[in-house]
């Protein structure tokens, strides 16, 4: 299922159609989406099955990255799927934003305020998380340089 | 028409629009026709115009919503891929990280109470800097109503790629390329996440990471939000 092994490389004399490689990356990122779906199924039954007390997306989450660090999953095997799902997220929380036209008030009266609270909170955080990792991330280079010193 | 052929019109204008919006914005980068924010906009003018109820248009379109389970669970393979970063950066990443989840879940739930807002959507605004999939879930397990978190995230998204390089612009002593990433993670999600991409790779990789641990602690923190502010 590896991306970077061409049929193209094992024969030089008959290289595949455009058509054909195309066909076959979206046949990849089907059945790659198709696994992830099915081990997100997996974790919300072992969530309910055992009553994790954590929300099944998480569960599936650290199985995941688990089954990754110890090398039972390999990226390759995944990559297209994964990376399909993640660059098209935007469209799967389209739906949800329709939710409005169920709130009618917030079209209206309260909408001001709502995107008042977010717009200032908004810059709030951004100017918390600013400082706060500068300052952290100078204390990190400063413990680096302390260390490398040591070694000399 | 029919429900079940109006549900399948939706559930293909929705697409169809998205991918059309997303070539135009590929091509202008223009904040107002981001497809965060155009394609739903044009989406609920069509069904308040047509008249179209909510339930026809979810019948089919929720099938979508659904894949933000899936989309959650492939969010392992960059962290996986960035385990240098996390490595090296783990302090920086989880202290910005947790400053971020609580002076945005403060002020939220502050400012909304000032402007005399509701109890559900203060809920709701409190959990709305994370991604939809763990928004979703944390605003549930604090009673909040799940629907309006995923739309005052979309809303976060929108102004927080809009405002994030000014803010930078605005605080010239912040220098290092993991803060510059980092806001824009904590603050706007996936939005911020694609806006930090565009401005360097390394502020991307932190974008993302940060997104990711904000999400995550948030999720796991809902329990206590809600039993410390409601």
């Amino acid at each position: 299922m590896s991306s970077s092994i061409t049929s193209a490389s094992y024969a030089p004399a008959a290289p595949a159609s455009p058509w054909g490689q195309r066909v076959r990356q979206i046949a990849n990122v089907i059945v790659q989406v198709l696994a992830l779906s099915a081990l997100w199924l997996l974790a919300a039954w072992m969530q309910t099955r055992w009553h994790v007390p954590m929300p099944a997306s998480l569960l599936g989450l650290l199985l995941l990255t688990g089954l990754l660090f110890t090398g039972v999953v390999k990226t390759g095997w995944i990559r297209q799927g994964a990376n399909w799902l993640l660059s098209e997220m935007l469209l799967f929380f389209v739906p949800a934003v329709l939710a409005v036209v169920n709130h009618p008030e917030l079209l209206h009266s309260q909408g001001w305020r709502v995107c008042t609270v977010i717009g200032l909170s908004t810059v709030a955080v951004m100017v918390v998380t600013a400082f706060v990792v500068d300052v952290v991330y100078k204390f990190e280079l400063k413990l680096a340089r302390r260390r490398s010193n040591r070694h000399v | 028409m029919s429900d079940s052929l109006l549900a399948a019109f939706c559930f293909v204008l929705t697409i169809a629009l998205y991918y059309a919006n997303k070539r135009i914005y590929d091509r202008s980068l223009h904040v107002i026709l981001m497809p965060l924010l155009l394609t739903p906009a044009i989406l609920i003018a069509i069904v308040l115009l047509a008249d179209i109820p909510y339930q026809d248009y979810m019948a089919d379109s929720h099938w979508l919503m659904w894949l933000l389970g899936p989309a959650t669970i492939a969010f392992a393979l960059p962290i996986y891929d960035n385990r240098a970063m996390v490595r090296k950066h783990w302090l920086s990443i989880s202290a910005g990280v947790i400053a971020a989840v609580i002076t945005s879940v403060v002020s939220s739930v502050m400012l909304a109470r000032w402007l005399g807002l509701s109890v559900m959507l203060q809920k709701g605004l409190a959990v709305r800097s994370v991604t939809t999939p763990f928004a979703i879930e944390a605003a549930k397990s604090m009673g909040g109503p799940a629907d309006l978190a995923a739309v005052f995230v979309v809303i976060t998204g929108v102004l927080g790629m809009a405002i994030g390089e000014t803010v930078l612009a605005c605080l010239p002593m912040i220098r290092s390329r993991l803060a510059h990433g980092a806001i824009f993670g904590a603050a706007a999600h996936g939005a911020g996440t694609a806006k930090a991409r565009q401005i360097g790779e390394v502020q991307g990789v932190v974008a993302s990471l940060v997104m990711m641990t904000a999400g995550l602690i948030s999720v796991l923190a809902a329990p206590l939000i809600g039993h410390l502010f409601f």
